[in-house]
């Protein structure tokens, strides 16, 4: 198959624009997308940027914030983020939680800054909570567009959200069928990030089509986990290096992985989806659940180890390190951390690391 | 045949080491303490005579815990968790992050947070955590032993870094551990914020009653919350006494005092302590003693204490006259003294914890700040950028710039640490502190 044509984000920003739908620009990691398309807001994620120029943002923070955090600050404060009607801000970490607050008390961009809280458990106290929450953030869309959508609406957004949600998953879980190279593949699942569901539903849906059998790879297969896969380029130097990413637990990508919800009411489904997604640092998933997770990742995948792959400063993902690691080793899965700054690219000593953590675990095959 | 003790056998152990032998050690201690003089300081104040009463209080709260699990269940907390519950069900109660501070006042965060670096934990995380964890993995610390935990109790209120502490703990332990999760106050905070965290102070209290084998007295949790009250309405006269001009009491001397009003709240012995500090601090201001000998500049401090070095830089800013008077931090513990309800206390406490300074949004601390600029009289801030605590230091940079612009005083940026020397560039922080009083003028 050839490369799919993924369409640009700017494009689809202003074709989106061009027929009267507003954007929000919409901080990581989890938060209801059907939501805001039922008011035709189309999400568009920011995740840094990577490579740019984080003055700005270090005008307002201390060194010891993560790039995500900055870039998108000084993103914003470059006028990059005007195109955005509204700026959404999910408290994943302390860091973004200080982001949304600077923005609301002292940065006073034009647009609405909507922050919005995810509950750090599973518990029925905490899907009540967030179905609460996802209904005050209705009344607030309804104030700022003067618009109403039905439950009816908001059960058709959410079941298109779904069947995208579904071809996500099935190009996760069906990568090595595809005839797709690791960086093609990636670029069209971090697609999702911006893509309207129905139009990341047709380009995903050709891609799983046109999927057939093919023979089991002779590279080593490896399982990545982290917050987000910057540069894309990794990808390519993994080819390089005879790595296959067999599965991935990337907050940006493999923990969101929402399952259908099963709920009538449409705001508990958004609720329930979120809170039933794989195991992630910043939802507080214990430490034994997302262990448990990626041991069973690894098992299902063929993965022979794991790279964590992380942003430099990223708390959450920092504390379960020791665990994870001494509990893959007990399970035979090695694993390396690689820490990353998003302004770097891959340096040399990335590669050199992941060639070396390959190297190691090519020959104890 | 291996040799069980019996639960008896347990509590008389207890009584013998705590009761018998420990508490009157301690007290003798503390009279000795009382007759001995302070080491004379050309700037500052000798040290309040309630101190060695203070040491006395901590050691002997360390005392019970290193033979508490002979006697009683034992939680640990997050400092700014609903300990009331864990009180009125007779736990022991121990404060991590006061141990940490403890390790980080002894100097042994070094040594003992490389234990948790070595086992993987990153220098990039919060040196309390980095600390306690070395201290669970390797046994050590000053105080001699910690209890191990029956449950764990982790309020959000603080920092996300607590949650993500407490699960490392309880996967170490197996056991427990209570989320107390309380949504981040940006502007006001909200009905289903409030219902959300009393739901899971309801939902606390049978998981609680599990581990203790006890039932709830709602009585008893009345009481206790009646003393934190009292003891927390207290704190908040001793801080407001800074308001004297020159202030009897200083920062420094907060941050000193101010572990029973974190660590043991809930007791009557901590209402009688802070009754007999406010005393001492109403017989300086009666007696004309100031904290700094020659008050000429007041200053405000934000963030947690470095704690390794709280008699350098008082030393440093003393020798120019200049006192700090009041912190955000200090007054953490007694601003929300007015919201707790004993009467109520579950629906009380849901709304009390969501309104944890560091729960809530970088104006308010900015606003705070500037209350106490007017209210103190301040002549500047000094606000710690503390690499080991974010909530409390992102905004900082904002805030200072706006203390300038809109209080018009000025507000110095301070790197450091609040228990990890290697993040503290002596020199550099004494040349900064030396430039910022320059700047304060006569």
């Amino acid at each position: 198959m050839e490369t799919p044509v993924i369409p640009h984000r700017l494009e689809i920003i202003h074709a989106h624009k061009a027929h009267g739908g507003w954007v929000a620009a919409v901080l990581p990691i989890h938060y209801p997308r059907a939501l805001f398309r039922a008011f035709d807001i189309l999400p568009v994620e920011v995740w840094g940027p990577p490579r740019i120029d984080p003055t700005l943002g270090s005008a307002h923070l201390q060194p010891y914030v993560c790039s995500i955090v900055r870039n998108a600050l000084a993103y914003l404060l470059d006028g990059r983020l005007n195109v955005a009607d509204f700026i959404v801000v999910p408290h994943t970490c302390d860091s973004l939680q200080g982001f949304a607050s600077i923005l609301i008390d002292f940065v006073k961009p034009t647009q609405p800054v909507l922050p919005i809280y995810l509950p750090r458990g599973k518990r029925l106290s905490d899907l009540i909570f967030l179905t609460d929450e996802f209904k005050a953030l209705y009344r607030t869309l309804a104030e700022l567009t003067h618009r109403e959508p039905s439950p009816a609406d908001l059960m058709a957004a959410i079941e298109r959200e779904e069947q995208a949600d579904d071809l996500l998953a099935q190009l996760h879980h069906g990568r090595r069928n595809l005839a797709l190279s690791q960086t093609d593949l990636y670029r069209l699942i971090r697609s999702r990030e911006y893509l309207p569901a129905e139009t990341f539903v047709e380009i995903a849906g050709a891609v799983v089509q046109s999927a057939r059998s093919l023979p089991p790879p002779n590279d080593i297969p490896i399982m990545l986990s982290g917050i987000v896969p910057e540069p894309l380029t990794l990808f390519d130097a993994l080819t390089q290096l005879n790595a296959y990413v067999a599965a991935d637990d990337f907050a940006a990508c493999g923990r969101r992985l929402y399952e259908r919800g099963s709920r009538a009411d449409p705001f508990e489904r958004m609720a329930e989806r979120i809170l039933l997604a794989p195991p992630d640092s910043t939802r507080g998933s214990s430490m034994q659940d997302r262990l448990d997770h990626l041991t069973t990742l690894a098992q299902t995948t063929g993965a022979r180890g794991i790279v964590f792959y992380d942003v430099k400063f990223c708390e959450p993902e920092l504390f379960y390190l020791p665990v994870l690691r001494e509990g893959l080793q007990r399970a035979n899965l090695p694993s390396v951390v690689i820490e990353f700054d998003l302004n770097d690219g891959l340096t040399q000593q990335t590669q050199t690391r992941l060639e070396a953590f390959i190297e190691m675990i090519g020959g104890t095959q | 045949m291996t040799y069980q003790r019996t639960p008896t056998q347990d509590t008389l152990r207890y009584q013998w080491n705590v009761n018998v032998i420990g508490k009157p050690a301690l007290r003798l201690n503390r009279w000795l303490a009382q007759l001995r003089q302070p080491k004379p300081s050309p700037y500052l104040a000798p040290p309040l005579n309630i101190t060695p009463r203070t040491k006395e209080l901590i050691a002997r709260h360390y005392l019970e815990g290193r033979y508490a699990n002979l006697h009683r269940k034992v939680a640990w907390v997050t400092s700014g968790a609903p300990a009331e519950i864990l009180k009125a069900l007779n736990f022991y109660v121990l404060y991590p992050e006061n141990h940490a501070a403890l390790c980080g006042a002894a100097r042994t965060v070094v040594d003992i947070a490389t234990e948790a670096e070595n086992a993987g934990y990153s220098r990039d995380l919060c040196s309390y955590a980095r600390t306690d964890i070395g201290a669970l993995l390797s046994g050590k610390t000053p105080v001699g032993k910690l209890p191990k935990p029956d449950l764990l109790m982790a309020c959000t209120n603080i920092c996300q870094t607590v949650l993500f502490w407490y699960q490392a703990v309880a996967h170490h332990f197996r056991i427990p551990l209570i989320l107390i999760d309380t949504p981040f106050v940006y502007t006001t905070a909200s009905d289903q914020a409030i219902n959300y965290v009393w739901r899971q102070l309801d939902a606390a209290v049978p998981i609680a009653e599990r581990v203790a084998g006890d039932f709830l007295s709602s009585r008893k949790l009345e009481q206790v919350t009646r003393l934190s009250k009292l003891a927390a309405e207290l704190w908040m006269q001793i801080i407001e006494r800074g308001k004297h001009r020159p202030a009897p009491i200083s920062v420094f001397d907060q941050f000193i005092h101010m572990a029973p009003i974190v660590e043991m709240r809930g007791e009557a012995y901590t209402v009688d302590f802070y009754a007999a500090l406010l005393k001492e601090v109403e017989q300086r201001i009666a007696k004309g003693i100031s904290a700094v000998k020659q008050e000429r500049k007041r200053l405000l401090w934000d963030n947690l204490p470095i704690w390794y070095r709280l008699r350098f830089i008082a030393e440093k800013l003393g020798a120019h006259g200049v006192a700090l008077v009041v912190s955000t931090y200090t007054n953490a513990w007694a601003e929300l003294a007015p919201m707790f309800d004993p009467k109520n206390p579950m629906a009380s406490g849901a709304r009390t914890y969501l309104h944890a300074i560091l729960n809530r949004g970088t104006g308010y601390k900015l606003a705070m700040m500037q209350k106490m600029i007017a209210d103190y009289q301040l002549d500047g801030a000094i606000l710690h950028s503390d690499r080991s605590c974010k909530p409390y230091s992102i905004g900082q940079m904002d805030q200072r710039d706006r203390l300038l612009r809109e209080s018009g005083v000025p507000a110095l940026l301070l790197e450091a640490d609040h228990g990890d020397p290697r993040a503290f560039a002596e020199e550099q922080v004494a040349n900064r502190l030396e430039a910022f009083v320059e700047m304060l003028g006569e």
